[in-house]
């Protein structure tokens, strides 16, 4: 179709100074905008996938469920755009002359129905976001009673890991699998932000201030801590390694940094028969572990018997609770900030 | 044509021996002179008196800094003409059009002069000036991160560069399009013969140059640790640089305050006749509500910058948890400028990018209003998302929901812009020169941007994203990819009319695959670190990054050899480019019917307008017309639809 045949088609269909919806440009538009939405659906599915490290808890999934879901919804919307914009270049370009201005174009000065249409996908698009994000994070704030607690402090440029009532203080993290911790988190001197990535939690480390963030690991690995925020001179060596393990794994690691065994199998939630390494059942260290449905209320007390403990089956259900990671201020009950030192 | 009546051009005036006063001695150097020894005597003082004292060198640095600024100031002129006005005798009008420029040649730009087509000029290579300290500086970092254990830098180097780095491309692309263009351009787009405040606008741009030296200076005072966020308490520990700093800032935010007044009042009082609100071009009106917009964040970083420095000067503790301030305050009071500042940065690039489209188009701007509109709710609901910025702070979760909606809420104004834009296209007649590649960069770019934005705006993903490079990757592709292409489109387009002379576009294609490319792998790599986990502002990394950063690396040396290639470019158009005819690209709006080069006071007579510039193919005759002679002496406002005439100008002109 020539350009002014063009023009007149346009003309022709703009009597009303609007512009219907389809016409034979939207057509082949269409085709465009539906090729380059697979692309970007197909894109949203796979590619986090891969690009992700392995993520060890609830609240990982959730980073990962996110991205997917929100490049779903958007794929369209930049495919529209997209579309539109490569398709105006290749058939709508004013071929001929460069140093001329090409004729004028039909005068549309804009289209109603269209911008309110517009207007309504996105508004809807944005009320999907919102819902997803405030349920996935409502489901995030969810506590336990038996928590792990573990004291994290920020310096520079290290992080200190403490495990109350056992007397460790250590460089390096280790949770045991499935039970719920909570990192209780401050700063010695400047700020630093709490990172452990594949967790799917992160808070700052702030002096003088107690945040806590909550999840639950729920496969075992290796993994890194790193500091997120900018503290100084060596930032980038800021980190530690860190590691989900099996209960006995924690127990002993805990009895191999200084607590006795007793506290060591306490703070594990093993009984000190299941600490041996005669009953740790085989294949542990690398079995995701499975939910059981119906026993999601089950969480990990001190003195859970040992068969109970050292079948991965069932310890699995205290993970099926999605467990909440939150950022509070305080050390779980009371004040925001303690006084000035 | 009866050019006969035409009045003679302002700058051929004659002007007496004594023009000007004192201003005929002062010029960038005698500014410069008179800011180093005000500096030094500051300094000396300073020193003599208070470097006994617990906060003696952040006293020093910070006098010697406010010494070289207002001995800067003194010795380029800006306080000459209200001090003169004090004294009881103004200026007069010799005086006035030597300020102007007239009579000086090329010295003009060299001087303190109130014309608002040198400010343009001048503010123009100050964001070229910029970009490149800023665009170094990116190269240094991405050259460290070239391999995971580099030895190119050490980390404090490293540290005070991705400060600067930060800093200086935030002023730079701050004033990049409300510096050049709504200086330059605007005041013509609406039929003014100057800005509203020609001293101030003079004075905008000598203040801002004032400040770049002191954040230069941050590299001879230890360097600046903190990134260009300077979180508190790190930064109220750094070293004397950053009194330097927060100088910087706290001058910077004063020609950014002064400019922004100026053009709000330029362009609600010195519209031409006939030039309604309705009928501005896009282009001003992002100008206005980005000015705006500045006016509400700005002040904000002033403030946090002076408690910054009472803090690290005096021993207040505003953000010092271990004296009972809070470094959340710090967060607060920075972010409280920060977002409003980051559509600072956005709507003029955005507004002019419309403005572009439907020329080269030949369509008017799809739904103007609605995207008036769509700028208005920007700003709106710019101002009350800061928080987003603080997700993983700690500080105050419960705020997580609310701004998790205003910050998606954003998205729909964005959208419609974006509907605007692609609307503009639709069924145009789709001239590609050189500005219109960027206008389709800048929607490729900023769609990503927009897109990958959506992920940090939810909390739960937030989580994860924050702090780490996909962070770095979002905010480059809306800030350069976005922003930054968007002027550059402006720069292509305006060119011809500031410089007079043609761009060579053959060259600025080059440039522009160079930076297409480049800023895609670029940021793609950083995308893919940021999935990996890879923290930002690392002088070292794990080698599990490797090959993004690589990548990234490779990327930055193709978007830099862009750039290199478009400033190749730009001063080779400058020196020896075709000369522009005065409408090259057969646009409507009322700067481009001016003659090219723009004569004093721009408009030999005033126009007159009947329609706003988009009446492309409405086979009307053009609404915004500059007769080139005065037939009546009683302007009238004609029937919308034909042209119209005005009166002769008062060659007296009022400054």
């Amino acid at each position: 179709m020539s350009f002014e045949e063009q023009v007149d088609d346009i003309e022709a269909n703009t009597i009303l100074g609007g512009e219907p919806f389809f016409s034979r440009a939207g057509g082949k538009i269409f085709i465009i905008w539906l090729v380059f939405t697979a692309i970007g659906v197909l894109i949203g599915v796979y590619a986090p996938h891969h690009l992700l490290p392995t993520l060890l808890s609830p609240q990982g999934s959730d980073v990962w469920k996110t991205i997917v879901v929100f490049t779903v919804l958007a794929a369209p919307v930049a495919a529209f755009v997209y579309a539109v914009s490569f398709y105006s270049l290749f058939a709508w370009r004013h071929k001929g002359n460069q140093d001329e201005p090409p004729p004028d174009a039909m005068p549309q000065r804009g289209n109603g129905p269209m911008t309110v249409v517009w207007l309504a996908i996105s508004s809807l698009l944005v009320v999907v976001l919102l819902f997803w994000g405030i349920t996935v994070w409502n489901t995030q704030q969810v506590t336990h009673a038996d928590t792990l607690q573990v004291n994290v402090t920020g310096q520079q440029w290290v992080w200190t890991y403490s495990y109350p009532g056992t007397g460790v203080e250590t460089r390096t993290l280790e949770l045991p699998l499935n039970r719920p911790v909570e990192f209780n988190i401050t700063s010695v001197d400047v700020t630093h932000g709490f990172w452990p990535a594949v967790l799917g939690v992160q808070v700052d480390a702030n002096p003088n201030v107690t945040t806590i963030i909550r999840t639950t690991p729920n496969k075992l690995g290796n993994f890194t801590v790193r500091c997120s925020q900018l503290c100084g001179l060596y930032h980038a060596f800021m980190n530690n390694k860190a590691a989900v393990v099996t209960p006995q794994q924690f127990s002993t690691w805990l009895q191999s940094q200084g607590a006795t065994q007793a506290v060591a199998d306490q703070s594990a939630g093993v009984s000190s028969s299941a600490s041996s390494p005669t009953t740790t059942l085989p294949g542990v260290t690398t079995a995701t572990p499975t939910t059981v449905p119906g026993e999601t209320a089950t969480t990990l007390t001190p003195d859970a018997t040992a068969p109970t403990t050292t079948a991965p089956a069932t310890t699995a259900p205290a993970a099926t609770v999605p467990d909440g990671t939150t950022t509070t201020t305080g050390p779980a009950d009371s004040t925001t900030t303690t006084a000035p030192a | 044509m009866t050019t006969a009546l035409a009045p003679p051009l302002l700058e051929d005036t004659k002007l007496g021996p004594n023009a000007g006063g004192l201003y005929e001695r002062l010029n960038i150097w005698t500014g410069l002179g008179f800011g180093i020894f005000l500096g030094f005597v500051a300094w000396v003082v300073s020193h003599a008196t208070l470097q006994g004292s617990n906060w003696g060198s952040d006293m020093v640095v910070t006098c010697t800094m406010l010494g070289w600024v207002i001995g800067f100031n003194i010795g380029i002129g800006t306080f000459n003409a209200p001090i003169r006005w004090m004294l009881g005798h103004d200026q007069t009008h010799e005086d006035e059009l030597y300020v102007a420029g007239v009579g000086q040649g090329r010295h003009r730009y060299l001087k303190y002069c109130t014309d608002h087509k040198v400010v343009g000029t001048q503010y123009l290579v100050l964001v070229m000036v910029l970009f490149a300290v800023g665009g170094t500086l990116a190269m240094m970092i991405r050259t460290q991160l070239i391999t995971a254990h580099s030895s190119f830098l050490d980390p404090q180097t490293y540290n005070a560069i991705v400060t600067v780095h930060g800093m200086v491309m935030i002023i730079a692309t701050i004033v990049m399009v409300s510096g050049p263009f709504a200086n330059f351009i605007m005041p013509i787009m609406i039929g003014a013969k100057d800005m509203a405040f020609p001293r101030l606008n003079a004075m905008s741009f000598w203040v801002i140059f004032s400040a770049v030296p002191c954040i230069l200076a941050t590299f001879f005072l230890g360097g600046v640790n903190a990134g260009w966020t300077t979180y508190a308490p790190l930064s109220v520990q750094a070293p004397p640089a950053m009194d330097a700093f927060a100088m910087c800032i706290i001058v910077f935010v004063v020609s950014v305050t002064v400019a922004g007044v100026n053009t709000i009042v330029t362009v609600v009082t010195m519209r031409a006749k006939g030039m309604t609100m309705g009928r501005l071009p896009i282009f001003t009106w992002g100008s206005i509500i980005g000015a705006g917009l500045g006016l509400y964040a700005m002040p904000a970083f002033l403030l946090a910058m002076t408690m910054m420095i009472t803090d690290r000067v005096t021993g207040t503790s505003f953000f010092v948890a271990a004296y009972g301030g809070s470094g959340w305050l710090w967060e607060n009071v920075f972010w409280i400028m920060g977002h409003p500042e980051v559509y600072v940065i956005l709507i003029p690039p955005v507004a002019a990018v419309l403005e572009i489209a439907s020329t080269f188009a030949r369509k008017p701007v799809f739904g103007y209003k609605v995207a008036i509109a769509g700028f208005v709710a920007i700003a709106s609901l710019a101002i009350m998302v800061w928080a987003h910025h603080m997700f993983t702070t700690g500080w105050a979760p419960n705020l997580a929901g609310p701004f998790m909606l205003t910050t998606e809420l954003i998205s729909i104004p964005t959208g419609i812009i974006f509907l605007c834009t692609i609307g503009t296209l639709w069924k145009g007649s789709i001239w590609t020169r050189l500005p219109m590649y960027f206008v389709y960069l800048f929607i490729w770019n900023f769609i990503i941007g927009g897109v990958t934005g959506i992920y940090l705006s939810d909390v739960p993903a937030d989580q994860y994203f924050h702090g780490d490079m996909f962070v770095t990757a979002h905010f480059h592709y809306t800030l350069l990819g976005g922003a930054m292409i968007g002027a550059t489109a402006a720069v292509c387009y305006w060119f011809p009319k500031m410089s007079g002379r043609m761009l060579n576009e053959r060259i600025g294609k080059v440039a522009f695959w160079l930076i297409a490319i480049g800023i895609q792998v670029t940021y793609f790599g950083q995308f893919w670190e940021g999935f990996q986990g890879m923290p930002r502002r690392v002088a070292y990394y794990d080698p599990q990054f490797l090959s993004a950063n690589q990548m990234s690396t490779i990327g930055a040396y193709t978007l830099m050899a862009g750039w290199l290639v478009f400033l190749y470019m730009m001063l080779h158009g400058w020196r020896n480019g075709k000369i522009a005819p005065a409408n090259p690209w057969h646009s409507k709006t009322l700067e481009w019917k001016v003659p090219t080069p723009v004569p004093l006071e721009n408009f030999l007579v005033d126009p007159v307008v009947t329609s706003d510039p988009y009446t492309y193919g409405e086979g009307v005759p053009d609404g915004q017309e500059v007769p080139d002679f005065a037939p009546s002496d009683d302007p009238e406002l004609v029937p919308a639809g034909s042209a119209g005439s005005g009166a002769q100008t008062d060659a007296g002109g009022d400054h």
